[in-house]
């Protein structure tokens, strides 16, 4: 039997309430997810698909109101197996109506409480998360130095002073900045957005944690400086042996670094398998008809089309609280035949093996 | 080992940053700094004459009668701003009057800086239910008249500036929690707050440390000079009005009160003195807070 994977996310919800329209917008709906130690996963899709509320649950940072989640998130911390996500059914009465939330009974402040709990031993020693728009990110107040000795003894709080000072420049060093010994006294203000993210980086790893979530690392930054964060967290990742989990829009930058590919659209995952499988389009292999148009609109040479326009997914992404019965992508979809239609609108596929490690959820590989 | 880089850089601090405190001032406002020097002055000049008055190491007995020089004018008689109409000397009688302001000043700031930020932290960092909560108990203390808050204290109570100070510095918690609130609101939106949560720094660190001490200090120093400012002319008015400092404790206020019934004779000076050194110390207070909002916080204020 394989070990258990790093992190395994199991039919995990997340639901917010709009109070603009009165009723439970489904964000994350039913996400399996795994990771293996020392594996990199890169989660794509296009914005809103859930991607980043899916690691936002999972780090218990959902802090709208009253932004509720349900299922089981399983970590093999440094001391065991942890379960981040307590019971929300222990703490929460949730009024279920055709598979949403209807209403939320009780409170959940001491459900809340639960997750702070957990996480207070999780975030940062154990799971380390790092955003876009790093100069956003850093405190501006406050030297970058500063910063990272901060969460270098976090990590360990015996560490005094001068060598956390020291540990803080190696890992300045380690992040490639130029001319740590003068980035260290200097303010956020004074970096640029590539530094600022190397920073960010080492600010993520002085705690040094087994799982580093990257949620869009290179959005915002010049082409030149994502090509050389790109080159970081590949570093990084072969040096440490860290396991990653990347999400990006961009899919050059997943497939630089991902040995497993999770895309996700309308808040489900609808392809999750092997880098390779996924992200080079073969006739053998059956990708998601959505993987398939995600792919295809790469603005590249091959995708350009008779018109001389680059070619695109027409229409949007679906509404999230008044959800297609069927599957999230039929209306955008080209790939179903008429034998098909009625399935595709009226009934949800299920994310099924195409191969041992490879899972499509699309009626056109299943019965 | 570390090695210093061969790179040149632009903000090499041997290059960019000013020698001396003098080429460090002159990056700013020369407004700004010349209100920065006054205010410091006064400033320090309120610290001396506390320790004068309060070591008793005054020119003269402040409650001593000198019969022979009543309304004596100024430099006579060696009284340096020359006596009232009960021939005591008005120097020894301002300087000692700091005494109603220092300690009392003190306790308003704190009062309003410790209450204040508590609540600015709690409805812009927590939200919601302490937003709503909070966001009330500012409007019902701002619906009060500051001055019959005072004078239901004094009614209640007795005519002490301990207890006036304690108003004084709680109807300025509105303000403050209203600062502070909108910082952590504008700090929220880069989402440094957010990023030390996920990298696992515990809230007290991030409250403390990276939000009030490193986003607020400045914020908080302004309010405490502005806030002194304000509880000495508070205290001022109502010394005046006779509910402040009581006789023969001298009080700038009272001591502008009681000279003011012999302006219609032509002795002017016992009145106007402690007049002009309200003025002054008030004005210094303001444009230091003014000087400091805008050398740290880089704006102007209004």
């Amino acid at each position: 039997m394989s070990p258990a994977p790093h992190l395994l996310i199991e039919d995990l919800h997340t639901y917010f309430y709009s109070s603009e329209r009165h009723a439970f917008i489904h964000s994350v709906d039913g996400v399996d997810l795994s990771v293996a130690k020392g594996e990199t996963l890169g989660i794509v899709g296009e914005s809103g698909s859930g991607k980043s509320i899916t690691m936002l649950s999972v780090m218990g940072l959902i802090q709208a109101n009253p932004g509720v989640l349900k299922g089981r998130v399983t970590l093999q911390s440094k001391g065991g197996s942890v379960d981040l996500i307590p019971q929300i059914e222990d703490y929460v009465e949730l009024e279920n109506k055709d598979q949403s939330i209807v209403s939320v009974k009780k409170d959940t402040v001491s459900w809340r409480k639960h997750i702070e709990r957990t996480m207070k031993s999780i975030r940062g020693k154990e799971i380390s998360m790092i955003f876009q728009n790093p100069k956003a990110a850093l405190n501006p107040f406050t030297t970058v130095g500063k910063q990272i000795v901060e969460m270098v003894r976090l990590h360990n709080p015996s560490e005094t002073e001068k060598s956390a000072r020291e540990k803080a420049m190696y890992w300045l060093e380690r992040v490639k900045i130029d001319d740590p010994v003068n980035r260290f006294d200097a303010f956020p203000g004074d970096l640029s957005g590539g530094m600022c993210q190397r920073a960010m980086v080492a600010m993520a790893l002085a705690s040094e944690p087994s799982l580093l979530i990257a949620d869009e690392p290179t959005t915002g930054l010049d082409a030149t400086i994502q090509a050389s964060i790109v080159q970081l967290l590949q570093e990084l990742k072969t040096d440490l042996g860290i396991t990653m989990i990347l999400i990006s829009h961009d899919i050059s930058v997943i497939s630089a670094l991902s040995d497993k590919v999770a895309v996700m659209y309308g808040g489900q995952v609808v392809e999750h398998g092997p880098a390779r499988d996924i992200l080079e389009v073969k006739d053998h292999v059956k990708n998601h008809p959505y993987t398939k148009a995600l792919l295809s609109s790469i603005p590249d040479e091959k995708n350009v089309l008779p018109n001389g326009h680059l070619k695109s997914i027409e229409g949007e992404v679906p509404d999230t609280i008044d959800v297609p019965c069927g599957c999230r992508f039929v209306e955008r979809c080209n790939a179903y035949d008429a034998g098909l239609k009625t399935k595709c609108v009226n009934a949800r596929p299920r994310l099924v093996n195409i191969t041992p490690d490879h899972r499509v959820r699309c009626w056109l590989y299943q019965e | 080992m570390l090695v210093r880089s061969h790179y040149v850089h632009v903000n090499d601090p041997q290059l960019t940053e000013a020698k001396g405190l003098l080429a460090k001032l002159r990056r700013y406002d020369r407004l700004d700094v010349i209100y920065l020097v006054y205010g410091l002055m006064v400033v320090s000049a309120v610290v001396l004459s506390y320790f004068l008055g309060a070591f008793n190491l005054l020119p003269f007995d402040p409650e001593e009668m000198d019969l022979e020089a009543m309304m004596a004018p100024v430099f006579s008689n060696g009284h340096i701003l020359g006596t009232d109409f009960m021939g005591r000397d008005l120097l020894s009688r301002l300087i000692l009057g700091i005494q109603a302001y220092f300690l009392p000043g003190l306790l308003a700031i704190t009062i309003a800086l410790t209450i204040g930020s508590t609540l600015g932290v709690l409805a812009g960092y927590y939200g919601r239910r302490w937003d709503t909560g909070v966001t009330y108990f500012n409007n019902l203390l701002d619906s009060f008249p500051r001055l019959v808050l005072i004078l239901l204290v004094v009614a209640a109570f007795k005519p002490n500036i301990y207890y006036i100070m304690m108003v004084v510095g709680l109807t300025n918690v509105p303000n403050i929690a209203a600062l502070i609130k909108n910082k952590i609101l504008f700090l929220k939106q880069k989402n440094f707050i957010e990023s030390a949560i996920a990298l696992g720094i515990p809230a007290p660190a991030i409250i403390f440390r990276h939000i009030l001490w490193y986003n607020c200090r400045a914020v908080l120093v302004i309010q405490a000079t502005l806030g002194m400012g304000e509880a000495i002319l508070m205290e001022t008015s109502l010394s005046y009005l006779g509910f402040g400092v009581q006789e023969p404790t001298p009080s700038w206020g009272n001591m502008v009160q009681a000279g003011s019934n012999y302006l219609l004779q032509g002795d002017f000076w016992p009145s106007t003195a402690p007049a002009l050194f309200i003025l002054l110390t008030i004005l210094g207070f303001y444009l230091l807070g003014d000087a400091l909002n805008n050398i740290l916080e880089g704006k102007k204020s209004i």
